[in-house]
């Protein structure tokens, strides 16, 4: 099935074209520093610092998180498919994978938290306990997925 | 220019880059790490400054400022490691030219900021519509650092001019 994706047109365009490696390698950048930077920014007021910014309105980020996710998620499917049966095998690609698909979840469970009580922490100063604890583990993911996208070139 | 690449090409940091396999990686992640922490922070900054995300109080995205230089400042360092490492493919390169060119650009714009904006922005109101001169450098410094982070993956794939 992998190598059936490697002869399919994009991964054909992406592998051999003189644009399309590098147009999708350039999306690819974009899409990490907007939802890793903006994801990691939420998670640092989470934890404790960025103090002047409400919680509240920290939460209107949410959807230009989730574009450079998006943006990620489609650059990516174009950039696995030109090499599907190196990436698949590759230990560094797995993780990193499952560290994104970890960290998305729990950008999920944060923004869900958030919607109900980001007023309530902004009258009381405080986040709940838990939620600085996740907001913690996700910024973790999004380096440990940096981390490993970096070595899937090495390793 | 071929001075500065033999210099740098007998001296001991660039055999130090060189030395041990897991030098480039290590720099490579680190590099990546800054233009998150620079390019997410820079991002609410400046779109907040250009108008946008109104409900976050303009003088509170400006705590974000001391994760810009820490981004900055990891990828200055990572990034004077690289031109250490390989002086002969940065400088023969004209992406990595034009990079440099976009980082001076910003910095520019980011002293104009300091002139302009930084002693009387306190002042404005916390939701308020900032004022013309406020978006040109917003936008002038979005535009100069997405460039920067362009230009700077795709430096493999550009040619020498």
């Amino acid at each position: 099935m992998f190598e059936w994706l490697e002869t399919t047109t994009p991964a054909i365009w992406v592998g051999e074209s003189l644009w399309g490696y590098p147009i999708m390698l350039g999306c690819h950048v974009v899409g990490l520093a907007t939802a890793v930077g903006i994801f990691m920014m939420r998670d640092l007021r989470l934890i404790g610092f960025l103090e002047g910014i409400s919680y509240e309105s920290l939460d209107s980020l949410r959807n230009l998180g989730w574009t450079g996710f998006v943006i990620n998620a489609i650059s990516g499917c174009f950039l696995f498919t030109s090499q599907a049966t190196v990436f698949i095998d590759s230990t560094p690609f797995l993780l990193k994978i499952s560290m994104i698909f970890l960290a998305a979840t729990l950008a999920a469970v944060i923004q869900n938290r958030m919607r109900d009580a980001a007023a309530d922490w902004d009258g009381s100063g405080a986040v709940a306990g838990n939620v600085r604890i996740i907001a913690s583990v996700s910024s973790a993911l999004w380096i440990g997925a940096i981390i490993s996208g970096r070595l899937v070139a090495y390793i | 220019m071929e001075t500065f690449v033999t210099a740098v090409e007998g001296s001991a940091i660039h055999h130090w880059v060189l030395g041990f396999t897991w030098t480039w990686p290590v720099l490579e992640i680190l590099h990546f790490i800054g233009l998150s922490l620079l390019l997410g922070a820079l991002l609410v900054i400046d779109l907040r400054m250009a108008g946008f995300f109104r409900r976050i109080n303009i003088a509170g995205t400006h705590k974000m400022l001391p994760w810009v230089f820490v981004g900055f400042g990891i990828n200055l360092v990572t990034g004077f490691l690289f031109l250490m490492g390989d002086p002969a493919r940065y400088t023969a390169n004209i992406g990595f030219w034009w990079k440099m060119f976009l980082v001076g650009l910003a910095g520019v714009n980011a002293i104009w900021f300091w002139i302009k904006i930084n002693p009387v922005m306190t002042g404005w109101e916390p939701h308020a519509d900032p004022p013309v001169i406020a978006k040109t450098i917003a936008w002038v410094s979005l535009g100069s650092w997405f460039g920067v982070l362009l230009l700077g993956r795709l430096i493999p794939y550009i040619g020498t001019g």
